[in-house]
């Protein structure tokens, strides 16, 4: 691995201040200088290093997504996902790792696998070199109850290789099922706490009992993992706050008494709405037969207006918000995540070095990493992207991968720069 | 797909003839145009490609091949690696042998039902890099024969590396779950082992009756069937029902290689035999020393194997290399040793030997007029390596003389620029 300066680029270092001109060195797999240089001023050279002259280039951290499913496989039903064999299924997971890390997101954080082990499994193998993906917290399946979203057995067909998710019901069966996905070696337990229109059991209810949500978290916790929440509902995001819940999921119905709970506790959560889903499946889903009729019929429109409104109620009180959230179906195919930014600037409220934020400051708590990632500062994990254009003028250049010049995970290019002027002939031996 | 000519090279050719200095335009995935002089072809928009002297030959074929062994040192090592991590291991593997300049491969068995036809179709997609591949079943076998390594208090199928079956309908089942999958061959492990003491190489463990339904379903199918089969009388029965890859082939007598003699046009030998000599000489980290290899039969089935082969070459019979890499003794990606023991042991020249990777490889692969040499019109497959190989085999070992690897007419492995140059600009 040989040292790399980008000279000549823009700098946007996570702090949130305005850009700056400079260099940065990356040595190994951490940033070992940033330093800014005035207009005309030349970089110090390094000697032995790679140097990638930006050519006015935005330089950011690289992008943090909150709620990753790899082994969505980009079909219109869960039941779809869910019958993909194990074999092809493992294969999509490394193929849909690698599409994320080409589209900048050097960290994601799981939010649940159709098969018990894809998650551990391609985590490890991203781990050990075996495939390329980013930096990934490995989730469990989604955890539910008989006739909850997820259970997609159907009464003749009740085997559990037919679910989605691993059914449970009872305490008893709740434990044990956390401690299967612990011994098998998930980051994050995954529980469904509410509903899902989609699915028959609405978005507004709420699917566990509180004693089950208990158990769930208690013997999360005494293995040391972190429980994420399925929680549209109102009950559902105030049970997250109360029991201890870190990472709430959607949250789209929250009135003002589950507002001030989670204001008052905003530093224990973060938030990803997955806004894509509701925009996207009111709005293009119509040639997989969700009309907006048919989604209307459904509840999704209301939901979205509630989603909105209380992610702009949220913004306002300080809580994090995340991007991330229910790619990997056909109308939001894996690879197209940066349009949540969009979302936030357009729908939140949020401004663009808010939304950029989102993605990189916030990025570091939500895997686990502090403040070694989500920064370009010396002594930070070398996660870079290099841009061509500025998303703090428009946001929506992150969503094109032509414009995402260079990705760099953990001091390694996974995608170079291109070089210009590549000469036609080659020359070996 | 941009189209690419490979300038002063010296094209060995595949078929046996002598090298020669020209040039060759690969157009999309053929190769179109063999220059037999040192004046190149017109580029018109090609990749120029200098190869500066360097060797251009046919990318190779490994007739014998399991990318799920994962190089560990027993069968239920193997068979215990859980199905996520082997199929990913598995495309692992595929990469490296591609790179390492086997473009095609013949699947010889996999540990796990699925492994196989999953792969090929993933390399057939183009989701993972990797040789054309044909997909083998797992090993079919009987209780207590290579293969079966469930224990007397662990019956269950899933402990086993091998699908067991007794009896002639338990044979077509298995064999026709296989084919359901969308196997292109179906292994049937007719003779034992020395790897596994209980059923030894000069055993035969197979019905005819039981070999009979499977061939008369793979048959059905179009598909292929393929043998494990050490002893004489399993070269023999593999014969006998028709089955045209012969796995091995340790004992002959002289009526066993009359027989193969007369079905020398259809029948394919590859019998891997590094992992003879890698018992014999190079297992004693895993605990096995040659006393103990020897012991175990090994010596014996060693001498006995080099004359058989010896015989079969000078009779014509096609032998090719590749077979059972993939263990701790015989890690995968050293398969092109395969070549130098055949010189070394089998009396082959080493252009014979270069012809059974190549000539016959597109054989086996059931593309006879398309693949395996360098030849107007033949699928571009070829290799750039550093030196000539006619001259010292072991270079194809050597990643760095493998200076570049096209398959399908596109580069696996790119030839490095000579002049690169230390910086890069973007934007």
């Amino acid at each position: 691995m040989s040292d790399v300066q980008f000279t000549n680029v823009r700098i946007f270092d996570g702090g949130g201040e305005t850009p700056f001109s400079g260099d940065v060195l990356v040595q190994g797999n951490r940033i070992s200088r940033v330093v800014k240089t005035g207009y005309g001023q030349r970089s110090v050279p390094v000697q032995g290093a790679q140097v990638i002259d930006g050519a006015g280039a935005f330089l950011m951290p690289g992008m943090v997504e909150a709620h990753t499913h790899f082994s969505w496989n980009d079909q219109p039903s869960l039941d779809a996902i869910q019958r993909m064999p194990p074999e092809e299924h493992i294969l999509w997971c490394a193929e849909v790792a690698r599409r994320y890390l080409d589209m900048g997101w050097t960290s994601c954080v799981g939010a649940a696998a159709a098969k018990p082990r894809l998650d551990v499994v391609t985590r490890n193998a991203i781990n050990d070199g075996t495939i390329v993906g980013p930096r990934y917290l490995a989730a469990s399946q989604e955890i539910t109850v008989p006739g909850g979203l997820g259970d997609t057995t159907q009464p003749h067909l009740p085997q559990p290789e037919f679910a989605f998710g691993a059914v449970v019901s009872g305490p008893h069966e709740m434990r044990r099922c956390v401690r299967m996905f612990a011994k098998y070696g998930v980051d994050t337990v995954k529980i469904n706490l509410s509903g899902e229109s989609i699915t028959g059991m609405p978005s507004e209810m709420s699917q566990f009992t509180e004693e089950e949500i208990r158990v769930c978290v208690e013997e999360s916790k005494a293995w040391g993992k972190r429980v994420a929440a399925h929680a549209r509902s109102t009950w559902s995001v105030k049970q997250c706050v109360k029991l201890g819940i870190e990472v709430i999921y959607h949250a789209s119905f929250c009135d003002e008494e589950a507002l001030d709970l989670l204001e008052a506790h905003k530093l224990e959560h973060f938030v990803a709405p997955g806004l894509a889903w509701l925009i996207r499946t009111v709005n293009n889903a119509s040639e997989y037969g969700l009309t907006p009729e048919v989604t209307q019929r459904m509840g999704y429109h209301r939901e979205l207006e509630a989603a909105v409104e209380s992610m702009r109620a949220l913004r306002k009180r300080g809580v994090r918000i995340l991007p991330g959230g229910d790619y990997g179906f056909a109308w939001t195919p894996h690879g197209t995540n940066a349009r949540d930014l969009e979302y936030f600037v357009k729908h939140v409220g949020m401004s663009t070095m808010e939304a950029l934020l989102s993605a990189t400051a916030w990025g570091g708590p939500m895997m686990k990493m502090g403040k070694q990632i989500g920064y370009i500062r010396e002594g930070c994990l070398a996660d870079i992207l290099l841009i061509d254009g500025d998303p703090l003028a428009d946001i929506t250049v992150l969503q094109d991968k032509a414009r995402i010049l260079a990705v760099m995970k953990d001091g390694e290019f996974h995608r170079a720069p291109p070089v210009r002027n590549a000469r036609t002939t080659r020359w070996a031996a | 797909m941009s189209d690419t000519l490979f300038t002063n090279v010296r094209i060995l050719d595949g078929t046996g003839a002598n090298p020669y200095t020209g040039s060759v335009l690969v157009s999309g995935n053929r190769i179109r145009q063999v220059g037999r002089s040192t004046a190149a072809i017109s580029p018109a928009g090609a990749t120029v490609i200098d190869g500066a002297g360097a060797t251009l030959m046919p990318g190779m074929c490994e007739a014998h091949t399991h990318f799920s062994w994962n190089d560990a040192a027993t069968l239920s090592a193997i068979q215990t690696m859980p199905l996520e991590e082997h199929v990913l291991w598995c495309a692992k593997v595929a990469k490296r042998y591609l790179e390492a300049g086997w473009t095609s491969c013949v699947g010889a068995a996999c540990a796990k039902p699925r492994l196989d036809v999953v792969i090929r179709n993933a390399i057939a997609s183009g989701q993972i890099p990797g040789p054309r591949y044909l997909a083998a079943s797992q090993e079919i076998t009987v209780l207590g024969g290579l293969g079966d390594e469930t224990l007397p208090h662990l019956p269950f199928p899933e402990f086993s590396f091998g699908v067991n079956v007794s009896g002639a309908e338990e044979m077509r089942k298995a064999v026709r779950l296989f084919l359901k999958y969308g196997v292109d061959s179906i292994k049937l492990n007719l003779s034992g082992d020395n790897f596994t003491p209980q059923s030894p190489a000069d055993t035969t463990w197979m019905t005819d009756a039981e070999v009979g339904a499977a061939m008369e379903e793979v048959r059905l199918r179009g598909k292929r069937g393929t043998a494990h089969a050490r002893s004489a009388a399993s070269v023999k029965q593999a014969l006998r029902h028709g089955i045209d890859v012969i796995y091995h082939a340790s004992f002959t007598d002289t009526e066993t290689l009359d027989m193969l003699e007369a079905a020398k046009d259809r029948v394919f030998v590859a019998p891997g035999i590094a992992i003879l000599y890698a018992m014999l000489h190079e297992a004693e980290p895993w605990g096995i020393t040659q006393a103990k290899a020897t012991e175990m039969g090994y010596q014996i089935e060693w001498d006995a194997a080099l004359e058989s082969l010896q015989k079969m070459h000078k009779r014509g019979i096609r032998i090719l290399p590749g077979g059972d890499y993939g263990f701790a003794f015989t890690p995968h990606c050293n398969n092109a040793r395969d070549l130098e023991f055949f010189v070394k042991y089998l009396g082959f020249t080493t252009m014979e030997a270069i012809r059974c990777a190549t000539l016959y490889g597109g054989q086996i692969m059931m593309k006879p007029n398309e693949l395996g040499l360098v030849k107007d019109g033949y699928l571009a497959d070829l290799l750039l390596v550093d030196g000539d190989p006619l001259a010292n085999l072991a270079i194809l070992r050597d990643p760095k003389r493998l200076l570049a690897v096209m398959k399908d007419g596109v580069f696996a492995k790119t030839p490095e620029i000579a002049s690169q140059r230390a910086w890069g600009r973007a934007a």
